[in-house]
């Protein structure tokens, strides 16, 4: 059997464990949309630990990262700063939301900002926000599935058979499933893609330069400015300070407010699984160190990948490895994609019909109708993010980093809702729009930015001071509400 | 008891005043001082070290939080 078909034998074997997995965990949840979406509020501390670290470290870390630190240098760092940063505030609104979520039955966060807000435009508003960020997204997973089948087979399956394939197990188990095949696979994919990075992160560098220290040696007589920050931009130019900095910023503040892992918090188990898997999260993201050692081992191998997102791939393929590990590398970085992928398509197929749909129609569904309607919507974004995927001129971090500046507008709806009685649905919605228009205008004129930052940092000081301006001038919410609303946040029902 | 909300107080404060001495490290120009290649520490450059630690160190203040809040 020549090489690519032991690895593909490999592969199709990963992808039938998952599939299996996936399917059995859907005998475990009952038959309504809390079921669906929210596990019954079930998931205990291996699941959600998973579930966090998989979902949020997904191709592009796996791949995107990698791949940023072999053509940017150290501008990949910003990847290590962020993620606990943006984690930290979890540790208490996590447990704030799972307490208002087994309240009064929300199972996605545009429902918990609509019923603190008292309006269905902020659902409906901030559902559409959700589905235009997370189906570029979900492109990016399905493109990094696309890139390890081609690069592993020498072109023997490509990338959109490749996505194809992993994505049609994805959208399997999650029809049958919902949360909980997304959160049983996740367990059998962080635990895969984990191994997997350590290993090759260890034994990569080993084996090219003699260990890890000897390799940062040479890089640093070669190309010292790959290794401090900021790094380098796209063009290979110093990246700026005022970049560098806003990316970590927009990625901190925007990464909790993705509706797929926020709403985890409704599938908790109770306060202390959250409090847990808080605590556990940066044991997880250190996984990022051993796949930027890959990265840096790139900017001195003998030979250069297609495209930089390539790059573990191509030191995998090319370095005299067995067949046996390449497959099973294959498989790691499928996991890294599927694990997020599952997340988002499950997720923003229920903020559009939980949310916008609902919202928008005014009619009460049964939960088996809803549910169904979900299935239904999930294969809709899987086709919709296939299609995005089949562009080629795409750079996984390059989606991400857009993807945040419209996800971050999210963050002073959600944090005003905790934080800021005093804060209105007319404040809430006006700050929404102009800030997703201010983003939007800066992503097409990227000259206009000040200081180079990032576009979605300037919408979300103007999405603020709307809101806050809004707000003052509008008539108080209801104190009697909100008032509530606090004390079950904090003191539970 | 006044003595463990104190305390829930004092660590949340702690915890508050850790990540944002994270933020002001990890970004410019908090970071300048720490920017540089040598020394190398367990043969990873400083600033990747730098980076590193401050992830560690955050497992710690979680920790402490998590006795806290679950005494």
């Amino acid at each position: 059997m020549s090489d690519w078909r032991v690895v593909v034998t490999i592969v199709a074997v990963y992808l039938l464990i998952n599939l299996m997995v996936g399917l059995r965990a859907g005998s475990r949840s009952t038959d309504t949309v809390a079921g669906y979406v929210a596990g019954d509020r079930g998931f205990g501390t291996l699941v959600m630990y998973f579930v966090t670290g998989a979902t949020m470290f997904s191709a592009f870390a796996f791949l995107g990262g990698p791949g940023w630190a072999y053509s940017r240098g150290a501008a990949a760092f910003y990847i290590l700063a962020y993620a606990v940063l943006g984690v930290a505030p979890y540790f208490a609104l996590g447990p704030w939301a799972a307490r208002l979520g087994r309240r009064h039955g929300y199972v996605t966060q545009a429902s918990l900002l609509a019923h603190r807000f008292q309006s269905r435009w902020v659902a409906i508003i901030a559902g559409v926000v959700s589905v235009i960020a997370i189906t570029p997204y979900v492109a990016l997973q399905m493109r990094g599935a696309g890139i390890v089948f081609q690069q592993v087979t020498d072109g023997h399956v490509p990338l959109p058979a490749g996505a194809a394939i992993a994505y049609g197990v994805v959208l399997i188990y999650v029809w049958r499933s919902g949360v909980m095949g997304v959160g049983w696979t996740n367990v059998l994919q962080g635990v895969f893609m984990i191994a997997i990075a350590w290993t090759l992160g260890i034994y990569i560098p080993y084996k090219l330069y003699g260990g890890i220290g000897p390799m940062f040696q040479q890089l640093e007589a070669l190309r010292p400015e790959m290794l401090t920050v900021p790094g380098l931009d796209a063009d290979g130019a110093r990246w700026t300070h005022g970049a560098y900095s806003s990316a970590i910023a927009v990625s901190a503040i925007g990464v909790w407010m993705w509706p797929h892992l926020f709403m985890k918090a409704f599938a908790a188990k109770d306060d202390a699984t959250i409090r847990r898997t808080v605590l556990l999260f940066p044991t997880f993201q250190l996984f990022l160190f051993p796949l930027f050692v890959v990265g840096f081992a790139g900017v001195m191998y003998a030979s250069a990948p297609d495209t930089a997102d390539a790059i573990m791939p191509h030191i995998v393929l090319t370095s005299g490895l067995p067949a046996l590990v390449v497959g099973l590398f294959c498989a790691g970085a499928l996991a890294a994609s599927m694990s997020t992928g599952d997340a988002l398509v499950h997720g923003a197929a229920a903020i559009a019909v939980e949310d916008v749909y609902s919202g928008v129609r005014k009619n009460r569904m049964s939960q088996h109708d809803k549910r169904t309607l979900i299935r239904w919507m999930a294969v809709a974004v899987g086709v919709l993010g296939y299609a995005i995927a089949l562009d080629t001129n795409l750079s996984l971090v390059g989606i991400l980093l857009a993807a945040y500046g419209a996800i971050v507008q999210l963050a002073p709806p959600v944090y005003a809702a905790f934080l800021w009685k005093r804060a209105t649905a007319a404040g809430v919605v006006s700050g929404l729009l102009v800030g997703i228009c201010v983003t939007g205008l800066l992503v097409v004129r990227p000259e206009w930015r000040p200081l180079d930052l990032h576009e979605g940092i300037v919408g979300l000081a103007v999405n603020l001071a709307t809101m806050v301006l809004v707000s003052l001038v509008t008539r108080p919410p209801d104190t009697d509400h909100v008032t509530e609303w606090y004390r079950t946040s904090r003191q539970g029902a | 008891m006044p003595n463990r909300s104190r305390l829930k107080r004092i660590a949340t404060r702690a915890a508050i005043a850790y990540f944002v001495a994270m933020a002001v490290a990890v970004t410019f120009p908090g970071v300048t001082p720490f920017n540089t290649i040598r020394p190398f520490i367990f043969g990873v450059p400083f600033v990747f070290a730098w980076y590193l630690c401050w992830i560690v160190g955050s497992l710690l203040v979680f920790a402490f939080l998590y006795k806290v809040f679950s005494e």
